[in-house]
């Protein structure tokens, strides 16, 4: 099984999956985080971190995965409030509405959380709504496998928060 | 007379240095065919290639010894080399990033193309690589360089000569297991049926061109014989489903086509109440599949 790893991100990919690991280059003052992207199919040199340019690329029976990071500040916002990645979606977490782009027949579903002391969103996109109880295992091998370490912050979260729900988009 | 047996004598020997140097270039032919295991009139040989698979090269069951790739490209490759698998290759990127390319799993062909910054021949691959557009690869075919890994290349040398638009893999791992015996190497890999379908040396990308093309050519005659692929396999529930995706997508019917879904009787049937594309190979164009995404 290939692994692949960087940025403190670690993924063992099942048969079929490539992907990539990197921080784009900041424009400006701005501060890049570490973006990974997961495929069934062959990603294009210049993707998207949400799979813009990727995702109608994708026939019925294909997967496209991120797994994006924010900045520190984010740490202790509500929508981040979930402590751990979702480790095993159900078919049911899918919708095509929650596509950033809706292609159709495509599905999707996406989640916030803390993981490891960094917070993230994770984005699956299905090729087919239809077909997702034969993809979403698919999807759980592949987020199943994948690690984060943690890192050490320059500051502490900022406030405490008393919310305990996790942060689906769906 | 004497004159005239000497001149004799002198064609006679001339004529024996011919031969001997024609015969000593046929022995050096029959050698090289031997060590690329195609000897001519070898007891065995028309039964090896009988097991072999066409398609992947590979060994048939019972098999033994080397593996051949069935396209090759340039003088001929080390005899031992023992396999056409094609596993994921992974490394990092010249910035540091990390980086997998599948080359297995669809209908399309990898090439690979395993480069070195420093090899004078390397320079006019990455060079050709700078326009993508002009190396005469269809869209099927995706091209992709690795080089050997930060421990053996110094990634900014890599980075200056890349090409924006193309994927760069650094990994010596992949020199591994793809058997690369040195730079400029190229690598095809056909996704479907995920094996090493080419392989071998190039001093100019038309060369690499024509190798893919032959491939192209190889795997099309292949396609068209799968047709109703999955009637033939007996294939059933989400497989065949899949498979009738696969079908339908190669037909220019995708998701979401307006002849998945029909509005009326009458433009599923027409108005005689026959169906207006019959189905064949089990499979019609106007036939409502909801389960098409």
């Amino acid at each position: 099984m290939a692994v692949l790893r960087a940025h403190g991100i670690a993924a063992s990919l099942p048969s079929g999956f490539e992907g990539r690991i990197f921080i784009r280059p900041a424009i400006g003052r701005e501060v890049p985080f570490p973006v990974a992207n997961f495929a069934t199919f062959a990603l294009p040199a210049d993707v998207g971190d949400f799979g813009s340019g990727a995702v109608n690329l994708m026939s019925t029976s294909d997967i496209f995965t991120t797994l994006f990071e924010y900045g520190p500040e984010s740490l202790g916002r509500p929508l981040f409030a979930r402590q751990g990645m979702p480790r095993s979606l159900s078919p049911t977490d899918f919708r095509p509405y929650v596509l950033r782009r809706g292609l159709n027949g495509q599905s999707g579903s996406q989640w916030f959380f803390t993981e490891a002391g960094r917070p993230f969103t994770l984005y699956v996109v299905l090729g087919s709504h239809v077909q997702r109880n034969l993809l979403v295992p698919r999807v759980n091998d592949l987020i199943g496998a994948l690690a984060v370490d943690p890192v050490a912050l320059p500051s502490s979260p900022p406030t405490s928060f008393s919310a305990s729900v996790g942060a689906p988009w769906n | 007379m004497v004159a005239l047996a000497i001149v004799l004598s002198a064609v006679v020997l001339l004529l024996a240095v011919l031969v001997a140097g024609l015969l000593r270039s046929h022995a050096d032919i029959l050698k090289a065919l031997h060590d690329l295991g195609v000897g001519v009139g070898e007891p065995g040989s028309a039964h090896d290639h009988a097991h072999a698979d066409h398609r992947t090269g590979a060994p048939g069951p019972g098999a033994t010894g080397p593996v051949q790739v069935p396209l090759t490209l340039g003088p001929p490759l080390p005899g031992e080399r023992s396999s056409t698998s094609a596993p994921t290759v992974v490394g990092v990127t010249p910035r540091g990033d990390a980086l997998a390319i599948a080359v297995t799993g669809g209908d399309q062909l990898t090439l690979l193309a395993f480069l070195s910054s420093g090899c004078a021949t390397c320079a006019g691959f990455w060079m050709a690589f700078q326009t993508p557009d002009q190396l005469g690869l269809s869209a099927r075919t995706r091209l992709v360089v690795v080089t050997k890994g930060p421990d053996l290349e110094i990634p900014a040398e890599v980075a200056a000569q890349a090409s924006p638009g193309l994927p760069v893999v650094m990994s010596t791992e992949a020199w591994g297991d793809y058997e690369v015996p040195g730079s400029p190497f190229f690598v095809l890999v056909d996704g479907e049926t995920g094996a090493r379908i080419g392989e071998g040396v190039a001093n100019h990308f038309h060369q690499v061109a024509e190798l893919v093309r032959r491939a192209e050519s190889d795997t099309r005659v292949f396609s068209v014989g799968s047709a109703s692929r999955s009637f033939a396999d007996g294939l059933d529930g989400p497989e065949r489903e899949l498979d009738n995706d696969r079908e339908l997508r190669r037909a220019g019917i995708l998701p979401g086509d307006p002849s998945l879904y029909p509005s009326s009787l009458d433009e599923l049937y027409g108005p005689t109440g026959q169906p207006l594309r019959p189905p064949k190979d089990g499979v019609s164009a106007r036939e409502p599949i909801g389960r098409v995404g």
